[in-house]
């Protein structure tokens, strides 16, 4: 057994957390079996996922970040990361309902393409350069699950206008506490994207060549996200606005990532 | 030896017949003991609510059981004629079935509702206070909780409401996440608005700002429901507090439109706001439900989605049956073990 398989297993479990996720939307059930078999399937692909990061990391020796595959793998678990956090404190499950397509997307993308090749110029080993970009992939983890909180958002907000609410109104929670919710993730993961990107500035003089393509990507959605919470702090959107925001972040800066890793090599 | 119930509700016989042989919650207890002592049962437990009175037991005989039980009703409430009509019974496995539909809420005059499990169980509660249960008695009402529990968590039986009043609390709680921190403003002191806003109450929402033309009915409404009562003309001073807004007033023309509510959502820093429009002619102009962070139902849509929903509910019940009848399976199984 090697650790892919290991992540293969791991995808088959948020696969199955999405199956079950399809049941409880067909069924309109808010709790009960379908719920908890969900987040045991859930909790079971986190825990392969960072078994299968941590073999990797020991295999590498050092933080398993050198290529594009590890930075989505990464991705992916700090979603999940952040919605085993999150999903508890806010007592909102169906936000694992949520996550599991999403996280399942990403992890059978960084699976099937063909990403996972030892980097060409692979950054020297420093701590510094591993903390700046473990940092900057949690933070895209907290994006990515504010992405997910929004898109809750305008299904529930939809819902709502339509006048004719189906089932996952009862599902969803109520559209003021995804939009706090979502917010605060998105604070969360822009302060994270701010102290990896200091880290970045710091590491500055162990990376060569600079890697212009990254941080021309860092600094835009880093632009993006200081847009999107000084409005909404301002109160000049809030509500559906926020939301698209942060789906539309999130989708560019994982779309984006790729097309920068590609040019930096 | 078997399981009986002898009993009436809400299908089987009017309001006159069940008030008449009605228990108070009170004497469920003494009447009990009272009826292990009239009837040859084993073990006893009556449920009296609203609307049903039924009364369950153990027998070794189940024919002179139950003629002991109606025997008994006759004779503790002093009843002049005969209620024999509207009675019905159930033996064995279809007695077990019947407590489980019972305290699901499938047996409800409102389908699905969720108030007779705590009957249920208060009138066990009673029962085994006064040592008329034992253990035949003891598992089927323990596991009929357990069944209600599993089947409202995996099922949508007790999803969306089924009044308009409720069915607006409902969309209320999918807007905001504590209606506590919330204010209702009610312009308008008809009779479905007092309905609503009482809903609204009954669920938690925190302040409550009553204003109508006729001032009197206006304090008399916010006096009932624990709120403040505002002059007409003040409303559209409060409404950047606002989060719920009740109206049913009998003005010919709309009396909230896009023109007036955009400065009030920029007052309010773009906070949801609920409408609920329950005026005819209307009082909310429909093109505020376009507006961001607005959301607007109208009489029409409230009644529409209440149909929708007990609709939804009775779509349920073939699933809630097949649940019930595995666990049913299970607890007759006992029974005839332990029971033969």
């Amino acid at each position: 057994m090697n650790e892919r398989l290991l992540f293969w297993f791991a995808l088959a479990c948020y696969a199955g957390a999405s199956a079950l996720t399809a049941r409880r939307l067909q069924r309109g059930s808010p709790e009960g079996t379908l719920h908890h078999a969900s987040l045991g399937l859930m909790v079971a692909a986190f825990a392969l996922q960072t078994l299968a990061m941590l073999w990797r990391g020991q295999h590498l020796g050092r933080c398993p970040l050198t290529n594009l595959f590890e930075v989505q793998v990464f991705i992916a678990w700090s979603a999940v990361l952040f919605y085993l956090l999150i999903g508890s404190s806010y007592r909102v499950s169906f936000l694992g309902a949520f996550s599991a397509p999403l996280v399942a997307v990403v992890l059978a993308m960084a699976l099937l393409a063909p990403i996972d090749v030892p980097a060409r110029t692979p950054d020297k080993h420093s701590a510094w350069v591993e903390f700046h970009a473990a940092i900057g992939i949690l933070a895209c983890g907290a994006l990515a699950l504010a992405s997910v909180v929004g898109a809750m958002y305008l299904v529930q907000e939809r819902q709502l206008k339509s006048r004719r609410p189906g089932r996952l109104l009862f599902l969803l929670p109520a559209v003021d506490q995804l939009d706090v919710i979502g917010f605060r993730l998105l604070l969360v993961g822009f302060v994270l994207l701010t102290v990896g990107m200091a880290g970045g500035v710091v590491s500055q003089r162990i990376v060569e060549p600079w890697p212009w393509p990254k941080t021309v990507w860092a600094v835009v959605v880093w632009c993006w996200y200081a847009l999107l919470l000084g409005g909404r702090a301002m109160n000049w959107w809030r509500g559906r606005k926020a939301a698209c925001g942060a789906v539309a972040g999130f989708v560019f800066t994982l779309a984006s990532y790729w097309g920068a890793t590609w040019l930096a090599q | 030896m078997k399981l009986i119930v002898a009993g009436l509700n809400h299908r089987t016989a009017p309001v006159e017949v069940r008030e008449r042989i009605a228990f108070p919650s009170a004497a469920l207890g003494e009447a009990t003991c009272a009826l292990l002592g009239a009837a040859p049962l084993k073990e006893a437990a009556i449920i009296s609510t609203c609307n049903r009175v039924e009364l369950y037991g153990l027998a070794a005989d189940a024919e002179t059981a139950i003629a002991g039980m109606r025997r008994y009703l006759h004779e503790h409430h002093k009843l002049a004629d005969s209620i024999d009509p509207y009675l019905y019974e159930f033996h064995g496995r279809d007695c077990i079935t019947h407590l489980f539909e019972v305290v699901a809420g499938l047996d409800s005059m409102v389908l699905g509702e969720t108030e007779i499990l705590g009957q249920v169980k208060a009138a066990y509660a009673a029962a085994q206070h006064a040592g008329a249960t034992g253990p035949a008695l003891n598992r089927l009402f323990q596991k009929s909780f357990a069944a209600a529990k599993h089947v409202r968590s995996s099922t949508g039986i007790t999803q969306g409401s089924t009044s308009v009043a409720n069915v607006a609390v409902d969309l209320a709680e999918h807007i905001f996440r504590d209606l506590r921190a919330s204010t209702v403003l009610v312009i308008g002191t008809g009779a479905m608005s007092e309905a609503t806003a009482k809903a609204l109450r009954s669920r938690g929402a925190g302040t409550l700002l009553v204003c109508g033309r006729d001032r009197e009915r206006a304090d008399g409404l916010a006096g009932q429901l624990g709120g403040q009562a505002i002059h007409y003309d003040d409303w559209l001073a409060e409404f950047p507090r606002v989060d719920v807004v009740i109206s049913a007033t009998a003005a010919p023309h709309p009396i909230i439109t896009p023109v007036k509510l955009e400065p009030l959502m920029k007052a309010r820093q773009q906070r949801p706001l609920f409408l609920i429009d329950i005026g005819v002619p209307r009082d909310i102009d429909g093109a505020c439900g376009g507006m961001e962070n607005v959301f607007l139902y109208n009489m029409d849509d409230l009644q529409q989605i209440a149909q929708e929903n007990l609709a939804a509910r009775e779509r349920e019940i073939a699933v809630c049956r097949a649940m019930i009848a595995e666990r049913v399976a299970s607890v007759a199984a006992w029974l005839e073990q332990h029971f033969p």
